[in-house]
C-alpha cells in the first residue's frame, strides 16, 4: 500500500529539509559570517543584529520543513480524519 | 543591598504563593485514571499537545542559566558570552531532525527514559547505566545552577546575604526548595507544566518592557554598546589583557563556534529535556515546537543584552564590585535600579520561577532515571507502576537535597562553568541515543568504553583548564592542537574514534550482539488517537483510548526475546527496513509494531 509512491518521492524531498536543516544550523555555526562590527542597524553592531535576525529565519525554515515532511502522499490510508493540526 | 527591598519582596512572596498554589492544584489537572503510574508522574500522563508543550519546552530549556549567567558572562566578558544565542538558534534544527524518531520509539516500546532506549536498542544493561549514571551526574549541577539563579535574586532583594549565620542566609532558598519539593512530590510533571505557563508570562512580560524601558531611559542601545565597549577595551589587571571584545575576535571563533554546537548537541540529551519531548502526545507536536520553540530563543537573545544595559547603570557596577565582583548579580541589581520596586518585584519573580520550573522537571528526570534503571533495572525487577511511582517521588525529592547541598558547598561565582561541565559529560551520551536512532552498526562494548574514556578525557581537561583566578574547572573550553576548542566537542570525538575503532574490532574478535528489541517501524510510529482533540484542548482521558500495552511498565517486546533473538542480530536492522515502516505508520494499526508485515517477522504472537 502506497509503498513506492513514498520512497519515489523521498529523496528529493529528503534533500531539500536536509539542505533548509544544514542552512539554519549553518548560518548559526559559521561565526566569521557574522564576527564583524559592521553594517550596524539601530545602534546595534552586526554581530548583534545577525544573530537576533538568524532566529525568526530559522523558525520559519524548521517550519517549512515541518510542512514538507507533512504534506507527503498519506499512504492511501483512510484513518486521518482529522489531518494533522 | 544591606535592607530589604520590601515592596519587590513582597510582590516576589505573593508570586510564589501564587505558584505554589498552582503547583499542588495541578495534581488535579488533567486527572489520570491510574495516578500512581510513572506515565502520569513522571510524563504527566504523555498526553501534552503543541500548546502545552511548548510552554513546558520552554520553561524547561530556559532556565536560570538563561536569565542570571548568560547576561553575567555578556556583561563580564562580552561578545563571547553571546554563544548562548547561536547555540539556542542550532538547537533546533537538530531537535527536528531526531527528536521525533526517539519520540516515536519511546512511544511504540513504553520507555520512560532514553537509558531504557539504550537498553532496548542493544540489549545491554551496561549501556544504560552508563546513560543512567551520566544524565543523574549532568542534572545534579544542572538543578544547583537552578538555586544560583534564585540565590542571586534573593541577594539582590536583601533578604539573603554575606552577612549573619550560614543558616540564616541560606533559610529562604531552603524553604522555596523545600516548597518547590513538596508540589513536585505530588503532582509530578503536570506541576512545572502548569507552572510553565505563569513563568512565561512573567518571562515575556518582563522582557517586553525592560528592551523597551531600558535602553531609552539610559540614552539608547548606541550608547549601552558605547559604554560596553569602552569597559571590555579596558585591561582586566588580574590577566593583563583585556576584559574581552563587542565582536568575538578571529582567536575566538573556534571556541564560539564549538561552545554553541557542543552545547546544541548537549540539550537534548539530557534527561529533563527528553522527559519534556516523551510527554507530547504526537509525533508531529515535537516537529512543529521545534519551530515555535525559537521565540524563546530570541527572549534569551534580548536577555543576554541586559549584560550590556547592566554594564551601563553606574550603580549595578558598583553593587557588583562590592559583591566581590560577581557578576551573577548584575540583571537582579540591573531591574532593581532601573524598574520602580513593584515592577523590580515582578522581574524578580520571573527569575525565581523561571528557576523553579526546570528544577522540578530535572528532579522528576533525574527520578525516572534513577527508578527506571536503577531500581527496577536491578533492586526490584517485580516493582509495580504503583512502587515505581513511589520510589520516583522520594527519588525526586533526594535529587533537591542534594542539589542544595551542591548549591550551598561549591563556588557559585560562575555557575555557567557548571553548567559547562555537566555539559562535557552529558553529550558523551550522544552516540548511544542519538546516532542509534540511525544506526545499529556500533558494538554495544565499543559504545561504553568510548563512553567511560571520553568521560574519563572531559573532567580530566576540564580540571586542568584554569582560568576565572581558578586553578581548576576555571572554563570548559581548552586547546586542542593549537585551538581553543569546547572540551565536550573534543570528548565526543574521541568517544567516536574510540567507539568506531573497537566495533571493528570487536566484530573481528566476534563478541556477541546484544539484542535490538526495537524495530524499524517503532523509529516511525505515531499512535494517532482520531478521537483526540485538538492540540492544547485538555483531554479528560488522554491516553485511555490508547492500547493499554504501551503504557505497561515493561517493554512489550521482551516475551519475544528468545523467538526472535537471532533474526536480530544483524546489525544492519535498523537500517533496511524504514520504507516498509512508513507504510507501515499510517495503517490501521495506530500502533506500527505489532503488525509488521513484508516477511519481516510475525509479532501477532504479542
Amino acid at each position: 500500500m502506497g509503498r513506492s509512491a513514498p520512497k519515489s518521492q523521498r529523496p528529493v524531498l529528503r534533500g531539500t529539509v536536509t539542505i533548509l536543516l544544514l542552512v539554519a544550523i549553518g548560518g548559526a555555526l559559521c561565526v566569521p559570517i557574522y564576527a564583524r562590527y559592521l553594517p550596524k542597524l539601530g545602534g546595534f553592531p552586526f554581530f548583534y543584529w545577525y544573530q537576533l535576525s538568524w532566529v525568526p529565519v530559522v523558525a520559519i525554515l524548521c517550519w517549512l520543513c515541518h510542512l514538507l515532511l507533512r504534506s507527503r502522499p498519506p499512504a492511501g490510508s483512510a484513518h486521518r480524519p482529522g489531518g494533522r493540526r | 543591598m544591606s535592607h530589604v527591598d520590601s515592596v519587590a519582596f513582597a510582590v516576589l512572596v505573593v508570586s510564589f504563593l501564587i505558584v505554589t498554589l498552582i503547583g499542588f492544584v495541578s495534581a488535579r489537572w488533567r486527572p489520570a485514571e491510574d495516578p500512581m503510574h510513572l506515565n502520569e508522574w513522571g510524563l504527566g500522563g504523555r498526553g501534552f499537545g503543541t500548546f502545552i508543550s511548548w510552554f513546558l519546552l520552554g520553561g524547561d530549556l530556559y532556565t536560570a542559566y538563561t536569565f542570571i549567567a548568560v547576561p553575567a558572562l555578556v556583561y563580564a566578558t562580552g561578545a563571547a558570552g553571546f554563544y548562548a544565542l547561536s547555540y539556542t538558534i542550532m538547537v533546533f534544527p537538530i531537535v527536528f531532525v531526531f527528536a521525533p524518531r526517539l519520540w516515536s520509539v519511546a512511544r511504540a516500546r513504553g520507555y520512560v527514559t532514553p537509558a531504557e532506549f539504550a537498553r532496548g536498542r542493544y540489549g545491554s544493561q551496561g549501556l544504560m547505566l552508563a546513560v543512567t549514571v551520566t544524565g543523574i551526574l549532568a542534572t545534579m549541577p544542572y538543578i544547583a545552577l537552578q538555586l544560583v539563579g534564585i540565590e542571586s535574586v534573593l541577594t539582590v532583594v536583601g533578604i539573603t546575604g554575606s552577612t549573619g549565620s550560614a543558616l540564616g542566609r541560606d533559610l529562604p532558598l531552603i524553604i522555596a526548595f523545600l516548597i518547590v519539593a513538596g508540589y513536585t512530590y505530588l503532582a509530578g510533571l503536570r506541576a512545572p507544566a502548569l507552572i510553565a505557563f505563569v513563568k512565561d508570562a512573567l518571562i515575556y512580560l518582563t522582557v517586553i518592557v525592560a528592551i523597551i524601558y531600558i535602553p531609552a531611559k539610559l540614552g539608547g542601545w548606541g550608547h549601552v554598546f558605547a559604554v560596553a565597549a569602552a569597559h571590555l577595551k579596558t585591561v582586566n589587571p588580574e590577566t593583563g589583557k583585556p576584559y574581552g571584545s563587542l565582536v568575538v575576535l578571529p582567536a575566538g571563533e573556534w571556541a564560539y563556534a564549538t561552545l554553541a554546537l557542543g552545547s546544541a548537541l548537549a540539550l537534548f540529551m539530557y534527561p529533563h529535556a527528553t522527559t519534556a519531548v516523551y510527554a507530547a502526545r504526537r509525533r508531529n507536536v515535537i516537529r512543529r515546537n521545534a519551530a515555535l520553540l525559537p521565540a524563546y530563543t530570541l527572549v534569551l537573545g534580548l536577555i543576554a543584552l541586559f549584560g550590556y544595559l547592566a554594564r551601563s547603570v553606574p550603580a549595578v557596577n558598583a553593587g557588583v564590585k562590592a559583591a566581590g565582583g560577581n557578576a551573577q548579580l548584575s540583571v537582579p541589581l540591573l531591574f532593581e535600579h532601573v524598574f520602580p520596586d513593584w515592577f523590580a518585584g515582578i522581574a524578580d519573580a520571573a527569575i525565581v520561577i523561571g528557576a523553579l520550573v526546570p528544577a522540578a522537571i530535572m528532579s522528576i528526570a533525574a527520578a525516572n532515571l534513577f527508578t527506571r534503571n536503577i531500581y527496577k533495572e536491578f533492586l526490584r525487577p517485580a516493582a509495580t507502576p504503583a512502587q515505581e511511582t513511589r520510589v520516583a517521588r522520594l527519588i525526586s525529592l533526594i535529587m533537591k537535597v542534594g542539589a542544595l547541598g551542591f548549591a550551598l558547598e561549591l563556588d557559585r561565582t560562575f555557575s555557567i562553568n557548571l553548567q559547562l561541565l555537566g555539559g562535557i559529560w552529558i553529550v558523551q551520551i550522544f552516540p548511544a541515543i542519538v546516532i542509534s536512532l540511525y544506526t545499529r552498526w556500533f558494538h554495544r562494548f565499543a559504545l561504553i568504553i568510548g563512553w567511560a574514556v571520553a568521560m574519563v578525557y572531559g573532567t580530566v581537561a576540564a580540571y586542568r583548564t584554569p582560568g576565572n583566578g581558578q586553578a581548576h574547572f576555571g572554563a570548559s573550553a581548552a586547546p586542542v592542537f593549537g585551538h581553543v576548542t569546547y572540551i565536550a566537542i573534543s570528548a565526543l570525538l574521541l568517544n567516536l574514534a574510540v567507539s568506531v575503532l573497537l566495533t571493528l574490532v570487536f566484530r573481528a574478535m566476534r563478541l556477541p550482539d546484544g539484542y535490538d528489541e526495537t524495530r524499524p517501524a517503532d523509529y516511525l510510529a505515531d499512535p494517532v488517537d482520531s478521537r483526540a482533540g485538538p492540540a492544547g484542548v485538555p483531554d479528560p482521558v488522554p491516553e485511555a483510548a490508547l492500547p493499554g500495552a504501551a503504557f505497561s511498565p515493561g517493554p512489550p517486546a521482551a516475551p519475544l526475546t528468545a523467538p526472535v533473538a537471532s533474526r536480530v542480530a544483524s546489525p544492519v536492522a535498523g537500517r533496511v527496513a524504514s520504507p516498509a515502516a512508513r507504510s507501515n505508520h499510517h495503517s490501521t494499526a495506530a500502533w506500527g509494531w505489532p503488525q509488521l508485515r513484508g516477511g519481516r517477522g510475525k509479532h501477532e504472537s504479542r
